[in-house]
């Protein structure tokens, strides 16, 4: 039923205090200014400038209508969409002066509107419970994760007082050896007239007990550039040992490349010197350099500089069509960073390192290494690359066998030390082998450790929200593709646009906005002439952790959507059925009566 | 700005040439003086015969009605120059040709202390001209006493580089950077001096970002200085304060000063154009012996090629002079209402969906906008006339949607056609011959957006008839009633050519060299445009077309705006006496990218310029497409409700603006006005360039610092002011330290003055048209106050047959009248208001009245106290007639009792 002209416009909450009216003769503006009589109440005179008074009409700038809208959902709307030629509320209640018919479209919209919402609904209680699960999940997960880190804090300590009895046997052993070694010294001296062949047998011996260095300071040439290498490198040895494997592998993709692509590599890096971040404002800087001399320049290439200056385009590397300047933009945008980026980033998905892995370590599965920095031992081989560290690590050093194998480790080193007799001249050379073998497996398993300790503290320092529902997301990776991009998602590391083989850093993690709404990743790459690239993630209610949109609404600045289940809060699904229950009930008797 | 890429005066020859002259370098004399078909001709002749051997030039000398002289040199045909040297086509309104006066007789008088005769014409009632023959020099004078206005060649230094044959040997290319300008025809250009009298200031000859009132560029005391320059250019980051030109040049100047008035002087011509304001004392070694005027300032004019067709200006007043103006080179084209409401634009709304988003979020705010912008990336490859159909692919959807809301949009359609075979524009183009050809003959090809260009010859009447096809909704697919265009690039900007645009020697229809033409080649293309959304309308729907460059006579095409400025303080400073100047100069439609287009303002700066934007004829966000989103909403609650509330200040306005539109459309008279064009005898506001007039009734100080907490207002002397956003009145006559808030900028309104306003905002315009008015009476000392309000369809050409209503308000007597300005023509159209006005504002009223008497109604509305703005919170501070429910198109009177 349409409302009376004096109750136009007015929910049905205020009709009581619209109705005191009649009785009073008069009453105050809602803002108290003014007060305003039962024939100012909507007479198209706006008398408080709150509204209060035209309720039903667009006299007052400030104020809200109300639309019954039965059959569909109530809504409040600006006081200037009435009467102003356009239908906005579904029962055309806002347009009355006949300037147009708006016909009664809420039984229509209304179903579409409860069916969508009965959906939104369904979504929400099933995304409930499995958001439950997650958060279940999570915190078996983050005690698990508390349980190793505590043993492994454990382990760190009793493996450190090993090492450092090893440290000072192969200390003592190597101070007797040099002892050994000059007293020969002296001995060969006084046999200066000995055979040669004498000699050469003892010089063979001490060539097999230092293997690995020649090979190590070799590469130490090539890499100096990386300043960050390991202290514990000199642990390149050939062995059969599942950690020293693993750590082979690793260092051979990242900082120990076959020789030839080492050269290749400082090559590269001597030419472009200060490979970093802001090689692409070094292509500015060379651009501005060519267009002061822009008289040397083709007629085409001083028309693309020219137009370079409005555009972000890289007129230098602009050579092919400029049809679709969307699209250039894109990809010159693209190139100047990547190189930048393999560099920098090394460790982060750099071809190089994926092709070295393949070759060294085929029949290894825990090969495919996505180093964030600290994280080692990620596997993300699913679509969205959801298995967890744990596993990976588990196997190595916290599998249920490990508690045996620190305790077989302590006793390997009991029986070493028992068995060295420091104090023997000369020193036993296998014995002393022994030492350092063991001192060089348990020194490494110990930096292991303590990698494993920091990378876990990082872990459970993040912000996992208030119910660290968003755990598992720190071993998630989600991807979507959208034209010739890929858009990988890491939360809590960060995120990345790949186009073929070339990457574009979007941003690092940076933290949760809008009460956990949304995830932002902030300083990406530099875009040319724009700010650093960075992202928003919104988040919403889904069934499945999935990235549906992506978009760059203003240069550089993304903006992605990801449904997931984390999202689907109760408190969010009570004021759904809420809605939905209004919405039933102020569904008329019958259809018909429309 | 990169200064090496563009040339200064000493790289220009003809520039370094004349600039470098001494007084009396003219030895030419006005021979065979006489009256032929209404004109006065003559002949100038060196004085000396031993002079090196010229032909004569021949001078003509008309006048015509309102006091305008006309001043035409060139070769003289019948000795068979070289060439016929170019006078611009179609910029001179028909209209203005019949109202020449057809000189009867001339006079001989010597005048002074001269030794020979000068001959003087009628000009005006009050304004004679004056040709004095040796030494040859033009002037007009006032009839009583004989005190000069505006003179020529006065310093002797008019030069006219006459064509000739190339000789043996001689080199006429000129070089700059890579480019090489061959100069078939050798120099030919023309230079000479230009007297103002009694004049304190001279302003005028945009477009360039600098002060109102022009500074000198020669004479003592001035540093290196470059003349001002006239050459339409794409220029890069423009500098706000340089006397370099920019992508408009109007070589029109306005004189003012507290004794004599003012007076203007406009030079006819479309080539390079250099102008110095020489500073008092420029000639003190070689004494002219010209009349003693304290207040005298010289102007020197050169240009690269063309004839001398110039007209003075007698003023007295300064609308008279830009009535003058505007009688030769046209009037404002009245925009559709919506145009005057605010525009949103970016580089670039990426696709429907982006399009869509923003609308919706307009809505959502309850901020108003009629009219949505798309840039060049909407298209298919910078193909004007097409659209990229992954971004948008249903183009005519997407306008309906905003049109189903009153809104409408803008597409971009530049000049320069992209070199593809497959794109028919430019098949049909090739094959009819319609580009611009470069010297050799063949097609002209240069760079811009789309890659390899051409340019398509719009100084052609028939390209242009051409040109005006394409937008028909047949040939322009995607293209809905609602749409219209803007003219980007039309310089026109040239990535690779010479100074970023096209070589001189590039030739156009009739032999015509582009040097000649340049700064008027936009305007043709502004033209044509135009002309084309008109006939697209069956001559039925005004047309609105924005343009970069500017010629004169742009005015009658449509708005203009001042280009690619910054998001920095002192650009939205300097858009205020850019503005002015280009209303002074007859483009009353004209603003400033709000927000400046390069660089991110800062939310302060934002506001601040939506707040001075507000008052800018032509009010428009615009934005690069390196900067961040900056859509009204995007910065917190705080801004977007003064945003908001600064474009509400916009709309509530309009019935105002669309009524000082209709006078720019009349009159000439421009919508923005420097302060001195209301106050012409106020010293104190002859420089002043931070405050301006809106119409006669507002002033506006705009505010140009960061965390501004005062400005100092100066309010002209008369009357006194009232605040706009209290009410307060502030005395006139003197500089006030004004509070200022983040809530808005100074303005007031004048006492004495009547505003309409229409105060409930609407989605858009459009839906405003049925609302009812509110009046702001601002009473003077005397109790007394006027206003007008035009209105009409707001759409179609039949206010032209009288289809609209013009109200006259007079408050005087405790009364407020009613009539009606122009009385409808019987038997043509007609426009009917069902407008009422709902509330009647009655600024310092003295005396408490309770109720007021309308006539001839005979009914009684009550008088009360209410807020002088309809907002949550403001208290009822101002006397308000209630419902006085009177139609807006009726005669009545309102007796405050």
């Amino acid at each position: 039923s349409v409302p009376s002209a004096d109750l136009l416009g007015i929910p049905p909450e205020d009709e009581s205090y619209y109705k005191a009216l009649s009785t009073s003769g008069a009453m105050k503006c809602k803002d108290g200014s003014k007060k305003f009589t039962k024939s100012q109440l909507n007479d198209d005179f706006c008398d408080c400038p709150d509204g209060t008074d035209e309720p039903g009409t667009s006299a007052c700038p400030d104020g809200k209508f109300y639309c019954r809208n039965a059959g569909h959902a109530p809504l409040f709307m600006f006081s200037s969409r009435v009467n102003d030629g356009i239908c906005d509320c579904c029962d055309g209640s806002d347009e009355y002066d006949g300037q147009v018919k708006c016909s009664n479209t809420c039984w229509e919209a209304g179903k579409v509107a409860r069916d969508r919402l009965k959906k939104k609904i369904a979504t929400f209680q099933e995304g409930v419970t499995l958001r439950k699960q997650e958060i279940e999940q999570a915190k078996l997960a983050i005690a698990k994760d508390e349980v190793e880190l505590s043993k492994l804090k454990n382990e760190e300590k009793v493996l450190k007082g090993l090492v450092e009895q090893l440290k000072e046997h192969k200390e003592k052993i190597e101070k007797a050896e040099e002892k050994e070694r000059l007293q020969k010294e002296k001995e060969e001296k006084e046999k200066k007239e000995a055979e040669e062949a004498q000699r050469k047998k003892s010089k063979d011996v001490e060539e097999v007990s230092s293997q690995g260095k020649p090979l190590e300071s070799t590469n130490d040439d090539h890499i100096g550039l990386l300043e960050d290498s390991p202290s514990d490198k000199d642990v390149v040895e050939h062995s059969l040992d599942p950690v020293h494997e693993l750590e082979y592998a690793e260092r051979s993709g990242k900082d120990e490349p076959p020789i030839n692509e080492v050269q290749e590599d400082s090559a590269k890096k001597e030419e472009d010197s200060s490979v970093a971040h802001d090689s692409g404002s070094d292509t500015n800087i060379e651009e501005k350099d060519a267009s002061e001399n822009t008289e040397a320049l083709s007629k085409e290439e001083l028309g693309r500089l020219v137009a370079s200056r409005w555009t972000r385009d890289n007129t230098g590397q602009q050579t092919g069509e400029v049809d679709d300047g969307k699209d250039d933009r894109h990809e010159i945008s693209e190139e100047a960073p990547d190189d930048a980026h393999d560099e920098e980033y090394e460790g982060y998905e750099s071809e190089s390192e994926d092709d070295s892995q393949k070759y060294n370590e085929d029949d290894e599965e825990e090969d495919h290494v996505e180093d964030f920095e600290e994280e080692k031992h990620d596997d993300f081989s699913s679509p969205y690359r959801s298995v967890s560290d744990d596993e990976l690590d588990v196997s190595d050093i916290t599998t249920s066998s490990s508690s045996s194998w620190l305790e077989k480790i302590q006793q390997t080193v009991r029986n070493i030390l028992q068995a060295v007799n420091l104090f023997q001249t000369p020193v036993d050379v296998s014995e002393a082998a022994r030492v350092r073998k063991e001192y060089d497996e348990s020194s490494s398993k110990l930096s292991k450790i303590q990698s494993r300790i920091s990378s876990l503290t990082k872990k459970l320092n993040q912000d996992f929200g208030p119910e660290k529902e968003f755990y598992s997301f720190y071993s998630k990776c989600f991807e979507i593709k959208q034209n010739k991009y890929v858009y990988k998602i890491c939360p809590f590391k960060q995120a990345s646009q790949e186009e073929g083989h070339s990457t574009t850093r979007l941003g690092n993690w940076d933290k949760f906005e809008d009460a956990y709404k949304a995830m932002l990743f902030s300083s990406g790459d530099k875009c040319w002439n724009g700010p650093d690239r960075s992202l928003k993630v919104r988040l919403r209610c889904g069934l499945k952790n999935e990235a549906t949109d992506v978009d760059e609404p203003s240069r550089c600045e993304y903006v992605a959507l990801l449904s997931t289940p984390v999202l689907c809060v109760e408190e969010k699904l009570k004021e759904l059925q809420d809605k939905l229950d209004l919405m039933n009930k102020q569904q008329p008797q019958s259809h018909d009566e429309l | 700005w990169k200064r090496d890429e563009f040339r200064n005066c000493n790289q220009t020859p003809f520039c370094k040439r004349a600039r470098s002259r001494k007084p009396g370098f003219s030895s030419l004399i006005a021979t065979h003086v006489s009256i032929s078909d209404g004109d006065l001709i003559a002949k100038l002749i060196p004085r000396n015969e031993k002079d090196p051997v010229v032909n004569p030039l021949i001078l003509t000398l008309s006048a015509y009605q309102d006091g305008v002289l006309r001043l035409k040199i060139d070769e003289d045909p019948s000795l068979d120059p070289p060439k016929k040297r170019f006078e611009v086509p179609d910029v001179i309104v028909p209209e203005f040709l019949n109202k020449k006066l057809w000189l009867q007789r001339l006079s001989e008088e010597v005048i002074g202390g001269d030794s020979g005769p000068s001959s003087v014409v009628y000009l005006s009632e009050g304004f004679e001209a004056v040709l004095r023959h040796d030494p040859f020099e033009v002037y007009v004078r006032e009839k009583e006493g004989g005190k000069r206005v505006v003179s020529f060649n006065s310093h002797g230094l008019f030069d006219f580089e006459q064509l000739r044959v190339k000789k043996e040997g001689e080199d006429w290319e000129e070089r700059f950077r890579s480019h090489t300008d061959t100069r078939p025809y050798g120099p030919q250009s023309i230079s000479f001096d230009v007297s103002f009298y009694g004049a304190d200031f001279v302003y005028g000859i945009p477009e360039r970002a600098t002060s109102l009132a022009l500074k000198p560029t020669k004479g003592p005391g001035v540093e290196e200085s470059e003349p001002y320059r006239l050459f339409n250019l794409d220029v890069f980051e423009y500098l706000h304060d340089s006397p370099f030109g920019l992508y408009g040049s109007i070589p029109f100047m306005i004189s003012h000063g507290k004794t004599r008035g003012t007076s203007g002087f406009f030079w006819l011509n479309a080539a390079e154009m250099q102008i110095d304001v020489l500073g008092s004392g420029w000639d003190a070694e070689e004494s002219i012996g010209l009349p003693s005027d304290r207040n005298r300032i010289d102007t020197l004019w050169m240009s690269e090629a063309g004839v001398v067709d110039a007209f003075f200006f007698v003023g007295p007043g300064p609308k008279d002079v830009v009535r003058q103006y505007t009688s030769v080179t046209g009037t404002q084209a009245l925009p559709q209402f919506f145009a005057t409401a605010y525009h949103q634009c970016r580089w670039n709304y990426r696709d429907e969906e982006d399009v869509a988003q923003v609308d919706l979020k307009f809505d959502e705010h309850d901020i108003p906008y009629d009219v949505l912008w798309l840039d060049i990336e909407h298209t298919d490859g910078k193909r004007y006339f097409t659209w990229d159909r992954v971004l948008f692919p249903t183009p005519e959807e997407m306008q309906k949607k905003l049109a189903a809301k009153g809104r409408h949009m803008v597409t971009i359609v530049d000049p320069h056609i992209k070199r593809d075979e497959s794109f028919h524009l430019h098949k049909e183009a090739t094959e009819k011959g319609y580009y611009v050809k470069e010297a050799s003959g063949k097609d002209y090809e240069g760079w811009c957006w789309p890659g390899s260009s051409s340019y398509p010859d719009m100084l052609n009447p028939e390209i242009r008839s051409w040109w005006t096809d394409k937008f028909s909704y047949e040939n322009y697919v995607g293209s809905t009633p609602s749409l219209y265009i803007w003219n980007d690039m039309n310089e026109p900007s040239v990535f690779n050519g010479p100074e970023v645009t096209m070589p001189r020697d590039a030739l156009h229809y009739g032999g015509v060299e582009h040097r000649e033409v340049h700064n008027a080649y936009g305007y043709y293309f502004h033209m044509a445009t135009a002309d084309g959304l008109v006939k697209r309308g069956n001559g039925k729907d005004r047309p609105f077309v924005l343009s970069r460059a500017v010629f004169p006579g742009s005015q009658r095409h449509g708005a203009i705006w001042t280009g690619d400025n910054t998001a920095e303080w002192e650009h939205l400073r300097v858009s205020v006496p850019m503005i002015l100047t280009l209303g002074l100069s007859g483009v009353a439609f004209s603003g400033a990218d709000v927000g400046g287009f390069f660089g991110n303002p800062e939310p302060e700066l934002l506001v601040r310029w939506y707040q001075l934007g507000a008052y800018y004829p032509f009010f428009r966000a615009h934005a690069h497409q390196d900067t961040k989103r900056r859509e009204p909403w995007l910065f917190g609650e705080r801004n977007t409700e003064l945003i908001r509330e600064a474009i509400h200040v916009r709309y509530m306005l309009l019935p105002y603006f669309y009524t000082l539109f209709r006078e720019a459309n009349t009159s000439g008279v421009p919508v923005m006005r420097p302060l001195w064009m209301e106050f012409p005898a106020d010293e104190a506001t002859f420089s002043n360039d931070e405050a301006f007039m809106v119409g006669s009734s507002l002033l506006v100080q705009g505010i140009f610092t960061e965390r501004a907490k005062h400005a100092s207002v100066y309010l002209p002397s008369g009357q006194s002011w009232y605040y706009l956003s209290s009410g307060t009145t502030y005395k006139g006559g003197t500089t006030h330290k004004i509070q200022v808030s983040e809530d808005s900028i100074p303005a007031f309104q004048r006492a004495g003055t009547i505003m309409p306003r229409k105060d409930r905002f609407r989605r858009s315009s459009t839906q405003m048209a049925n609302d009812p008015y509110t009046l702001v009476i601002a009473l003077n000392s005397t109790q007394e106050a006027e206003g007008e309000l035009y209105a009409d369809d707001g759409k179609s050409f039949e206010f032209a047959q009288g289809a609209y209503l013009h109200r006259h308000f007079v408050f005087s007597d405790g009364k407020l009248t009613s009539s009606n300005v122009a009385p409808y023509a019987s038997g043509k159209s007609q426009f009917s208001s069902g407008c009422n006005i709902e509330r009647i504002v009655l600024l310092g009223y003295s005396g408490r009245p309770k109720s007021a008497l309308i006539e001839p109604a005979n009914h009684k509305a009550d008088i009360e106290m209410g807020p002088l703005y309809l907002r949550t919170g403001s208290s009822p501070t101002v006397l308000t007639i209630r419902k006085p429910n009177v139609r807006i198109e009726d005669d009545w009177t309102i007796r405050v009792m």
